[in-house]
């Protein structure tokens, strides 16, 4: 506890005596943290959406012309008894013109140049939000695609996928990047800390022939690395809630019309959290690194 | 207290700092190295504070072989040695009590405890008025007191110093060795490496010279 203790006043001060060099250290964590923590609050807001649309996600059972209210009942017990539908709704014929007229307004003359109504009867099913990830959607799917009167199946989950895999691409290329900055950053802390140490050069020959333990030589670098990793990656999240801030006081109809209605929001506090502990784990690294070269 | 055996140390192609050197130091007794330059002073000191290890030959403290020691034994066996060096090495952004209580707040002393010895011994020293003062502020035979107080704030059997009188004229040097006196008279073992025979002369204590590394002479003091 002493060794805790000691290590981290003497950590303090060595910060507090760092000047230049101490802050060169800190904005290199501050900008790698920011980096990771970017990244996260884009892929976190974009992951919030993709739920919504998963939840929300539908399909839509087109029906034969000649199908008949038999068949098309025998459909609608078979997606009631699944346990995957949380819910369903017959589209007529007719009803399916009027919504093409309503959602296609500009289109509206071509559709009235049409003789008989084109468009399909359909069955559309609101998927539970488990559904999809315990397989129940799937054998749904392929049972009703077998069922008499049934013409076609639309399922929307394809480019659900095709979003899930690019927001993948994102997260692992932004990694990578913030993995390369956060080493640098480890890089850095470890120039900085070691520029301490040779100043503290006397003082550590003295811990050593006074015969203080390595927790004592070698503490208060690593506790200068976590302090200067910590203070850096707060500094990153007061910058990107202070850029949040303005961007959403700025373009916040935009951003929500761009999530589809989905308020954008600052990341929640374990994020926070985790990135402050990122950026002391970084500096501490960095710290343990330098103090190495103590003994 | 101290005993080496066939002892060497050798730096480069065939350069002894120390060849084949036996000596014996007893318990609480006051002993000065001395010799020119190059002689192996320093060297030996360095040995027994395990800066450096020997090539050949043993080295046995109170009864610890030193060759035999893990590195944690190597820590507590430094805890129980005091050293003085010719610089003072005091850390210059640091008060008097500052500096005298580091040496025991890295081995884990309680704070109390360490203020009360720093008391103690900056007493004893005659320097308890100049605590609050930056090393840089007092005179030199001051930092060698200060020094020495610090070489005694963790209470040690042996106490080594390195030419501790190599900076201060004669009559601070003599002052320095009545407190090196005082203190093997309350039964520390006292080892002092220096040059200034007239010194030695005055203390009146057991001198072994060196030169090339070899002890050239054992001379009995006649005490002062």
């Amino acid at each position: 506890m002493r060794a805790i203790d000691y290590a981290f006043r003497q950590g303090w001060a060595s910060l507090r005596r760092g000047g230049g060099s101490t802050l060169f250290a800190v904005v290199a964590i501050a900008l790698a943290m920011s980096v990771l923590g970017g990244l996260l609050l884009v892929t976190w807001n974009v992951e919030r959406l993709l739920a919504r649309w998963t939840t929300s996600a539908e399909f839509s059972v087109y029906l034969r012309d000649d199908a008949t209210s038999e068949q098309r009942g025998v459909i609608e017990a078979f997606v009631d008894q699944s346990g995957a539908a949380a819910g369903r709704e017959y589209v007529s014929k007719e009803q399916a013109l009027v919504r093409f007229r309503t959602e296609f307004a500009e289109l509206a003359s071509t559709a009235a140049g049409i003789g008989d109504n084109p468009f399909p009867a359909s069955i559309e099913v609101r998927m539970q939000s488990t559904a999809e990830k315990d397989g129940r959607a799937d054998a749904l799917l392929k049972k009703v695609a077998t069922l008499p009167g049934v013409a076609d199946i639309r399922y929307d989950r394809a480019w659900l996928a095709k979003v899930g895999a690019g927001l993948d691409a994102l997260r692992r290329a932004g990694g990578v990047l913030a993995l390369m900055m956060a080493l640098a950053a480890a890089v850095t802390v470890a120039a900085v800390v070691r520029l301490g140490l040779h100043a503290r050069r006397e003082e550590i020959e003295i811990m050593q022939l006074v015969g203080a333990s390595l927790a004592f030589i070698r503490g208060p670098f690593v506790a200068e690395g976590l302090l200067q990793g910590g203070i850096g990656a707060a500094g990153a999240v007061l910058l990107l809630w202070g850029g949040f801030a303005v961007a959403s006081a700025s373009w916040g109809p935009q951003l929500a019309s761009a999530l589809e209605g989905v308020d954008p929001q600052f990341l929640p506090a374990r994020f926070c959290a985790l990135l402050v502990a990122g950026g002391m784990l970084v500096g501490g690294a960095g710290g343990f690194a330098a103090s190495r070269h103590a003994v | 207290m101290i005993t080496t055996h066939r002892l060497s140390k050798l730096y480069g192609r065939g350069l002894y700092a120390l060849r084949d050197l036996t000596i014996t130091v007893g318990k609480g007794e006051f002993v000065f190295l001395t010799g020119p330059s190059g002689a192996g002073k320093s060297t030996l000191l360095r040995l027994l504070l395990m800066k450096e290890r020997p090539n050949e030959g043993e080295i046995i403290v109170n009864g610890h072989n030193l060759a035999n020691l893990s590195r944690a034994e190597i820590q507590e066996y430094r805890r129980g040695i005091g050293f003085v060096f010719q610089d003072f090495k005091l850390i210059q952004r640091r008060t008097v009590l500052e500096n005298i209580c580091f040496v025991s707040e890295v081995i884990g002393v309680s704070p109390a405890q360490q203020r009360r010895r720093a008391f103690q011994v900056l007493k004893w020293v005659g320097l308890q008025h100049r605590m609050n003062a930056y090393p840089q502020e007092l005179s030199g035979g001051e930092q060698q007191r200060i020094s020495i107080a610090r070489a005694l704030m963790n209470d040690p059997a042996l106490l080594l110093a390195d030419e501790p009188t190599g900076n201060l004229d004669p009559d601070l040097s003599l002052e320095i060795m009545n407190l090196f006196r005082e203190i093997n008279a309350g039964g520390t073992t006292v080892l002092i490496a220096t040059h200034d025979r007239e010194l030695i002369r005055l203390v009146g204590r057991r001198s072994i010279t060196l030169d090339q590394g070899r002890i050239v002479e054992v001379a009995e003091g006649m005490r002062a």
